[in-house]
């Protein structure tokens, strides 16, 4: 059996080498997780305990108003504390602004709790003096020696930069850094990490505060885990795409074998003939699994480590601050993943492998009466696919009224079993309703190869059906929860960007200068006058007024005649009175209080109260719409120029937006680019199929060259087919995946958000019905070139 | 049956001058065929014949262009193949040719009546249907036209080839050994058609065969020896032709 088995891996190698690639891409894509989260949790760990390693103890889950009194006693008791914590702030110099939104973190007043390394320049010596990041101070173009000014209104602080420092640790980490006394001014949106104690004292500095105080060393210890386990959260989140992307391989290697199997059951009842008992054959088959399972495997631990310290190299190259460390992978991981590839590899051999035992010598005596092999699907099948189908409906109807995130899984894995098991029944048909509607011999005889063995279709077909149904569902699904989001954003950023001046009126050039900057859609001007408000001190009041093509949801920003809008930020504690008297000029109305923010630092009203407070209102605010495609940073540099040279404050509500739209960008684009691996393995797929069923009708090519099909006739021909392959594939399963969708939508989104409407985002899922397609075609140009080459009198001689 | 003229007018259907065919290089080089001359007249049944090996097929390709010989020259109604491009080739076969294989003479995901009907098809020319009824009525296929041809029985699927082969009024119609699979009542049949189509639709067949029973069927043998024509047989008796097929054992 050794001849045979090596002679055949001889011969038939080329033909695995598209199961060869599947097992090498998934078994790549584990180690490249592995390389990935490894860097990750390197970068994120390596820095953790820096902000510590000189404190006696941390103390932790403690608000900014706890934190500060936590060092006013240390201070008392001739210990030291340290805050760890940020604001981001924007940052100007100059009159201009360097940075819309840095982080702001304190540098430790006591020089042994700094743990930040002096690059350039001095410590700063006291409050008033600045460090900045050096690599913020590269990209914000800061250097020793300037003047910033931190925030903005009535809190904004002018500080000198006297040195630059490295943040080699990521969690503590800011752009600039002043003392924690500088700091207190903005406590209202100060975000307290933890507070670095260094002396004895730490549990009495922190009592009555209700926060934890732990041993430094024991602190970073739990953080460290604490990050770890996040990882590896991600990680796992990875290897869910890494499982999707091996099951489709399965498929793929199952088909191989399947269609191999059948190509070669004469030259198998050849051997039973000769002598060759089943067990011997059936060794020599698996052995043959087991070959390409260990190459693949092997190669695509070479590949995946390549691959993934690139990308970490890359990473790091791109993000000089980021928090990648060094890539790594256990032997355990490697290991691991080729023992997955192996796996796969055997498990789809499995069942075709299985079937050579039935393979009878008869077969070898019997006349080759061509390759027609139509098998359909049985009763037990189909009523089994049904039965699995109306069950996973069922289930998903369940997880709709009752909210089920579980029941909605399960409705949905089995009702794609249904769909998968019926398969063979279904995907020929709609092949053949595919096909109908084109004209021409070619695409006849297209339609005719596709359907023509139902299993392998629906085989070959399902691999692509699998891919195309995750990714429509996550993008229909994210789409729809897309606009929920958006709805939260237009509450939270009612303004896009708002120009507020804290004491006297805005210059009456500006709201031109704004109109005619690059990006900006619409600007409106508002009316306002220093007012007195009890408890508060002076505020601006200014009225919205013919705003509603800028604002995005006016019910926040445009109040009844009668209330009072006031910032968070104004309210000291975050006390929220029912009604405040404001007074100008003697007038003083008493006006109802609602809260809320993202216009700057300014109380509305309606037009008619501020009527009531003052006869001559000026102009106090001009509030901005941006470009739907504007440009986040540079419009913020633009306008924040603007403000600065008239002395007001700019408030940036659309960079923000900005962000957590690229944010769900990116989301968008991650997941749909960790699934395409899978339409990848899918594609190779149909490729191979096409290949494979291409060296099966080698002789019937022949044969229709020899009565007059061309060249370019049979090219088109292969080709046809494979589309017909891939769109049936790519619209069935775009339609079930926006159903999925749909049901995801009723099922999760619904509990949060009322009336959440379903948003197909059309472009999207022509785009995934288009690359399918054009990649089907590319799937069956190598197939069809090779079929094109063979001369017809060649191809009739084959056997 | 009505008579048809085909449709060359000369008296020589195909002819070869020096015809080569040369297969690997080296050690491993095999000549096929070494310096083939020959007409084959327009209009007669003829059977080419040889020991295994001789170079009937390789000899058939080159004729019917389904194969580029390695030197000489190949004429077919008219038409000079060796200068022609696949296309070329293509189109010409489409129009001029019809073919009988052993096997694999039918594709499986198409019915007896669309395979019969394929040559038309693909050169883009409308069904013939009288032609079609009659070919079809008197090969005795008519009744199993909407079977596939896993359906029918060997010498069924012979029937449908010969239909698809002469649908399209070839010049000349190319057979390789078409009753090498079927049993001597089938073979019989099978002849009895060809020769039909020479004698009354005025056809011009040239059959590959080694059996003597099927050459009989055939007006004009060629026998064919180690790549070269041994001798060209004009109306042999079956004694005329055993004693050429002996001398070249
Ligand atoms: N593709 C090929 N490569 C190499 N040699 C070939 C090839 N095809 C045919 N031959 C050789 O050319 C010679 C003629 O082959 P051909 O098939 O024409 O013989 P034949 O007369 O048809 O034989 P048979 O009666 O067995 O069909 C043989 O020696 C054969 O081995
Ligand atoms: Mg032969």
């Amino acid at each position: 059996m050794r001849t045979v088995l090596l002679a055949s891996l001889r011969t038939h190698a080329r033909r695995y080498v598209a199961a060869a690639v599947a097992v090498v891409i998934g078994v790549s894509f584990v180690v490249v997780t592995s390389a990935l989260s490894a860097a990750t949790k390197d970068g994120l760990v390596a820095g953790v305990g820096l902000p510590y390693a000189d404190a006696d103890s941390v103390v932790s889950a403690i608000g900014t108003d706890d934190a500060a009194t936590v060092v006013r006693r240390a201070a008392a008791a001739g210990d030291s504390a340290a805050v760890l914590g940020y604001v981001p702030l924007p940052v100007s110099s100059g009159g201009k602004v360097a940075d819309q939104d840095a982080d702001i973190a304190p540098i430790a007043d006591d020089p042994a709790l700094r743990w930040q390394e002096l690059r350039a320049g001095t410590w700063p010596s006291g409050p008033g003096e600045a460090v900045v990041d050096v690599n913020a101070a590269k990209t914000n173009g800061l250097d020793v020696g300037d003047t910033i000014r931190v925030g903005a209104g009535s809190r904004a602080l002018e500080a000198r930069v006297v040195g630059t420092v490295d943040s080699p640790s990521a969690s503590a980490g800011g752009s600039v850094y002043l003392f924690w006394s500088d700091l207190e001014r903005w406590s209202s949106s100060f975000y307290v990490d933890s507070v670095a104690y260094l002396g004895a004292g730490a549990e009495q500095a922190a009592a009555g505060t209700g926060a934890t105080v732990q041993p430094a060393a024991e602190f970073v210890q739990e953080r460290q885990a604490e990050l770890t386990r996040e990882v590896d959260v991600i990680a796992i989140l990875l290897l869910v795409f890494a499982a999707i992307a091996l099951f489709v391989s399965v498929l793929v290697i199952a088909n191989t074998f399947t269609i191999l199997f059948a190509q070669r059951t004469r030259d198998l009842a050849l051997l039973r003939c000769v002598g060759t008992t089943r067990r011997q054959l059936l060794r020599a088959m698996r052995v043959e699994a087991l070959v390409l399972g260990v190459a693949a495997s092997g190669l695509g631990l070479v590949v995946g480590t390549v691959l993934g310290w690139a990308l970490v190299a890359i990473a790091r190259s791109q993000m000089p601050t980021g928090t990648m460390g060094s890539a790594a992978v256990s032997p355990a991981w490697y290991a691991g993943s080729f023992a997955v590839g192996l796996l796969v590899t055997v498990v789809a051999a499995w069942l075709p492998t299985r079937k050579v035992v039935r393979v009878s010598p008869l077969a070898a005596l019997r006349p080759d009466s061509g390759v027609d092999v139509r098998s359909t699907a049985g009763r037990v099948r189909t009523a089994s696919g049904v039965l699995a189908l109306v069950l996973g409906a069922g289930l998903l109807v369940v997880a709709m009224s009752s909210n089920s995130v579980p029941a909605m899984l399960a409705g949905g894995m089995v009702s794609f079993t249904g769909v998968l098991v019926l398969g063979p029944l279904v995907v020929p048909a709609l092949v053949r309703a595919a096909g109908s509607p084109v004209r021409g011999t070619t695409a006849r005889l297209a339609t005719g190869n596709a359907v023509r063995n139902p299993r392998r279709t629906a085989a070959t077909t399902a691999s692509l059906l699998i891919g195309v149904t995750l990714t429509t569902a996550v993008l229909t699904g994210l789409a729809s929860s897309r606009t929920a989001v958006a709805g939260d954003l237009d509450a939270d950023h009612p303004v896009d960007l708002a120009i507020t001046s804290a004491t006297g009126p805005l210059p009456a050039s500006l709201l031109g200068d704004v109109q005619s900057t690059a990006g900006v859609s619409e600007a409106v001007a508002l009316d306002g006058i220093d007012a007195e408000a009890a408890g508060l001190g002076t505020l601006p009041v200014i009225a919205p007024d013919g705003v509603d093509g800028v604002v995005r949801d006016t019910g926040l920003v445009v109040p009844e005649p009668g209330t009072i809008v006031v910032p968070w930020d104004l309210l000291p504690d975050g006390n929220v009175p029912e009604r405040l008297a404001v007074t100008v000029d003697g007038r003083t109305e008493r006006l109802l209080v609602s809260v809320s923010e993202g216009w700057g630092e300014a109380a509305l009203v309606a037009p008619e109260t501020l009527a009531r407070l003052t006869a001559d209102p000026l102009p106090r605010a001009v509030w901005v719409r941006a470009d739907d495609a504007a440009d986040a940073e540079d419009l913020a540099g633009d306008l924040g120029a603007l403000a600065t040279n008239a002395g007001v404050d700019l408030t940036d509500g659309y960079a923000e937006r900005h962000w957590v739209e690229l944010q769900l960008d990116i989301l968008t684009g991650a997941v749909a680019a960790l699934l395409g691996i899978a339409v990848v393995i899918a594609l190779i797929g149909i490729g191979n199929t096409l290949g494979l069923s291409v060296l099966e009708r080698a002789r019937e090519n022949a044969l229709l060259r020899a009565l007059g099909l061309t060249r370019r006739q049979l090219r088109r021909m292969l080709a046809a087919e494979a589309v017909l392959l891939s769109v049936v594939a790519t619209v069935l399963g775009t339609l079930i995946g926006v159903l999925f969708a749909w049901v995801a939508v009723r099922t999760m989104v619904d509990v949060a958000v009322e009336d959440v409407s379903m948003v197909l985002p059309w472009g999207q899922l022509a785009v995934v019905v288009l690359v399918s397609g054009v990649a089907g075609l590319l799937a069956g140009v190598l197939p069809a070139r090779r079929a094109a080459r063979i001369v017809p009198a060649a191809g009739l001689a084959l056997d | 049956m009505t008579q048809t003229m085909p449709e060359t007018t000369s008296t020589t259907a195909a002819s070869a001058r020096g015809l080569t065919r040369t297969y690997g290089r080296g050690d491993a080089q095999v000549h096929a065929l070494r310096g083939v001359d020959l007409d084959l007249p327009a209009g007669r049944f003829t059977a080419i014949m040889g020991p295994s090996g001789s170079g009937k097929s390789t000899l058939m390709h080159c004729l019917a262009g389904l194969d580029q010989p390695t030197g000489g020259s190949v004429t077919v109604a008219d038409r000079r193949l060796e200068a022609m491009s696949d296309d070329q080739l293509t189109l010409f076969r489409r129009e001029h040719l019809g073919f009988v294989f052993q096997s694999f003479n039918l594709l499986p995901m198409l019915t007896a009546g669309q395979n019969i009907l394929l040559p038309l098809e693909l050169a883009g020319r409308p069904a013939d249907r009288e032609r079609y009824d009659l070919l079809t009525d008197t090969l005795g296929i008519a009744d199993r036209l909407g079977h596939r041809p896993s359906e029918l029985s060997g010498g069924q699927q012979q029937r449908v080839a010969i239909a698809r082969a002469l649908i399209a009024r070839p010049a000349i119609v190319f057979a390789d050994e078409p009753t090498g699979n079927l049993d001597s009542e089938s073979s019989a049949e099978v002849l009895g058609f060809l020769r039909r189509s020479v004698r009354e639709l005025g056809q011009t067949v040239v059959m590959v065969t080694h059996e003597l029973d099927a050459a009989a069927y055939a007006d004009d043998v060629v026998v064919i020896a180690d790549g070269a024509v041994r001798a060209h047989l004009v109306d042999p008796t079956a004694d005329q032709l055993v004693a050429t097929l002996r001398g070249e054992r």
